[in-house]
């Protein structure tokens, strides 16, 4: 297979772990009309644990740990709201300073190491590419949460609610829909996502300590590119993202590559051909 | 009269014990260092090293009688904070500053020091730092080898090796972009060729895209200009995944235990440039320092507690050369006279008013990745 279709191939891996952080974005984007910039920090606590703890209960200890960090976000959000805090920017920056804790707490507890497990030794050849079965893992995992993200949104009474919450929270509310509890889960379900995502990375390259805030960016990117406005789009983002990243890296120098992805995302946004101002659930 | 002598005593007997008293103060030495954020890596490593020795020294008597009393600042990798922890040690009294860890924290903190009159220790390779351009010139003394010297190093034993067509991978900071423009213009010097050259940012999550660009330009050796342990695993697992079989060279920044540890046994064969080899092949006189690491419960990393104990030996030597006071200025000038002093590392350290680069080639050697173990190579 060519060199072009190769890079492309690379992309769509990598963009799957995007798309895994893109998509609690996108639905917190959707139902609380803000951004939880601690994703990252659950993915690297994730890491952090799993990597420390080893094994299948390394596995359940990194969720764990990234639950534990996302209920501690939903209790904010909670706290906030009880206090007549709503303003997204506030939340946001609770996040903000949420994922700045995490990072400080995995410094201390970590120290400066890096994270790494490795899963596999062999690599498979597919078309003559050379692929990680973990990468294919990683893709495999995603569309998987995306399909029961879908599923959950639109076929079931949950998710009927959650677009309710997210069109209209007021008119929501007045009809017996339990809003805040929702948007809390909401919160907490990022967490669980995010952890995920941290520990597919944890066995794909590794991370870094700090990772975090990085991560948030680039999965705040995925979740924009084609408008936050539903788990598809921001899954298709991810891919996206994942294959821009990996064209430019494999065909730009130094730092060029470094700055296509940018420069694709502001080209998107500025013609506004995608995204527009739908919600989740709203008609066509 | 009587009245007037016997005043004239007491003032004397005074003034001799508040001397007294100032020359048995401890003598107080700053340390400005990456504490957290990306160059933690290396500024823990450099408190470590700086805090064990300054208790061994204090142990054995001080020096010149005196005791020493460490002043510590975490820059947090940010200039603008590696400028105010020179400021405030400074008003706290210190003599001398080892640190900040990063090359741009010192370029920042430098005309400061100038201005507080103040010498730092640099524990950087970033070569502008001690650049006779900058103002600051006479205040700024590199206890660490240049990073000149250490790609100088690393393509030279690709160069022995016959191998001459280089892939570079670099990390997307200063630091990588002066590693990849030293190492085409030393290339260059050796006969060797700059095929291809690829970079990330820190925290990139997947590298097989530059590592199979790399290996379309058919290199012989790659040369990794990375000081990020997670970077440096990442980029050699995807190397090997998309099938870039060739030597891979790591700077100094990777001699990192977390780096062995992230590639575990898959990275044997890595090879790594370090000064000395601290963690696993020390001589003496590192023997030393990694017996004192131990006794407070440290595992020695390697390049940190090195270039950190450098920096405080050279201002032990400088506080022993200073005739007088001690005062910045007069450390400044000490600094300028002092050569192959005790230290902790391998290698000649001297200074002259011509040479702030206190290190050169002789404190550094090429190690091989060998079962999480790094191996010294002949």
């Amino acid at each position: 297979m060519g060199y072009l279709a190769e890079l492309v191939v690379r992309g769509v891996l990598l963009g799957a772990v995007y798309a895994l952080l893109a998509l609690p974005m996108s639905l917190t984007f959707v139902t609380v009309g803000s951004i939880d910039f601690a994703l990252g920090a659950y993915a690297v606590l994730a890491a952090a644990v799993g990597s420390t703890v080893g094994g299948l209960a390394g596995i359940a200890a990194g969720l764990g740990a990234a639950l534990a960090a996302a209920v501690a976000m939903a209790a904010i959000f909670a706290g906030l709201k009880r206090a007549g805090v709503e303003e997204p920017i506030t939340i946001s920056l609770a996040s903000f300073g949420l994922a700045v804790a995490i990072g400080s707490l995995i410094l201390s507890i970590w120290g400066t190491r890096a994270f790494m497990l490795h899963s596999f030794d062999d690599v498979w050849v597919m078309l003559g590419i050379r692929i990680s079965p973990q990468s294919l893992i990683n893709f495999a995992i995603g569309m998987l949460l995306l399909a029961l993200v879908y599923l959950l949104l639109y076929r079931t009474g949950l998710g009927r609610m959650m677009r309710a919450a997210a069109i209209n929270p007021l008119g929501a509310e007045l009809s017996g829909i339990p809003v805040t509890t929702l948007q809390t889960g909401t919160f907490i379900s990022g967490g669980l996502l995010g952890g995920i995502a941290g520990l597919l990375i944890l066995f794909s390259a590794g991370l870094d300590f700090t990772a975090g805030l990085s991560l948030t960016l680039s999965c705040f990117g995925a979740a924009i590119l084609l408008g936050a406005h539903g788990p598809i789009r921001a899954f298709l983002g991810g891919i996206l993202m994942g294959v821009v990243e990996a064209l430019s890296s494999g065909l730009a120098s130094g730092a060029v590559s470094a700055i296509v992805p940018l420069v694709v995302i502001m080209i998107v946004l500025a013609l506004g051909a995608v995204g527009g101002v739908r919600f989740a659930g709203d008609r066509p | 009269m009587l009245k007037v002598t016997a005043m004239a005593v007491a003032a004397g007997l005074f003034a001799s014990s508040a001397s007294n008293a100032q020359s048995q103060a401890p003598i107080k030495v700053g340390a400005v260092l990456s504490l957290s954020g990306p160059a933690a890596v290396f500024g823990l490593p450099e408190r470590d090293a700086i805090e064990a020795v300054v208790e061994e020294i204090n142990r054995t008597g001080g020096v010149n009688g005196r005791k020493i009393e460490l002043v510590l600042h975490d820059d947090k990798t940010d200039p603008s904070e590696a400028v105010r922890g020179v400021t405030q040690v400074t008003r706290d009294g210190v003599v001398a500053i080892v640190g900040p860890s990063t090359g741009s924290g010192i370029l920042a903190a430098g005309p400061v020091a100038e201005r507080l009159r103040v010498p730092l220790l640099a524990p950087a390779g970033t070569a502008s730092i001690t650049d006779k351009k900058n103002s600051f010139y006479p205040w700024v003394f590199r206890v660490a080898p240049s990073d000149q010297t250490d790609i100088h190093k690393i393509l030279a034993d690709i160069a022995k090796d016959g191998k001459r067509r280089i892939g570079v991978f670099y990390q997307e900071d200063a630091y990588g972009k002066v590693g990849l423009d030293y190492g085409q213009q030393i290339a260059k010097e050796l006969g060797l060729q700059i095929v291809a050259s690829v970079s990330a940012a820190y925290t990139a999550t997947d590298l097989t895209a530059q590592a199979t660009q790399l290996r379309e330009a058919k290199p012989d050796a790659v040369f990794m200009q990375i000081s990020i342990s997670a970077l440096g695993a990442s980029f050699h697992k995807a190397a090997r995944q998309v099938g870039l079989d060739v030597p891979l060279y790591g700077n100094a920044g990777l001699a990192q235990k977390s780096f062995l540890d992230a590639m575990g046994d898959s990275g044997n064969g890595v090879r790594v440039l370090s000064i000395g080899n601290l963690p696993y092949e020390p001589i003496d006189p590192e023997t030393k320092l990694v017996t004192l690491l131990k006794a407070r419960g440290k595992t020695p990393q390697g390049w940190g507690e090195l270039v950190g104990s450098n920096g405080l030996m050279a201002i032990m030597a400088a506080i022993k050369a200073v005739k007088g006071d001690l005062s910045g200025p007069a450390m400044r000038d000490a600094l300028e006279t002092i050569c192959d002093f005790p230290t902790y590392s391998r290698g000649k350290g001297c200074f002259s008013k011509e040479v702030h680069d206190g290190w050169g080639e002789d404190v550094l050697v090429i190690t091989e990745v060998d079962r999480g173990r790094l191996k010294t190579r002949p």
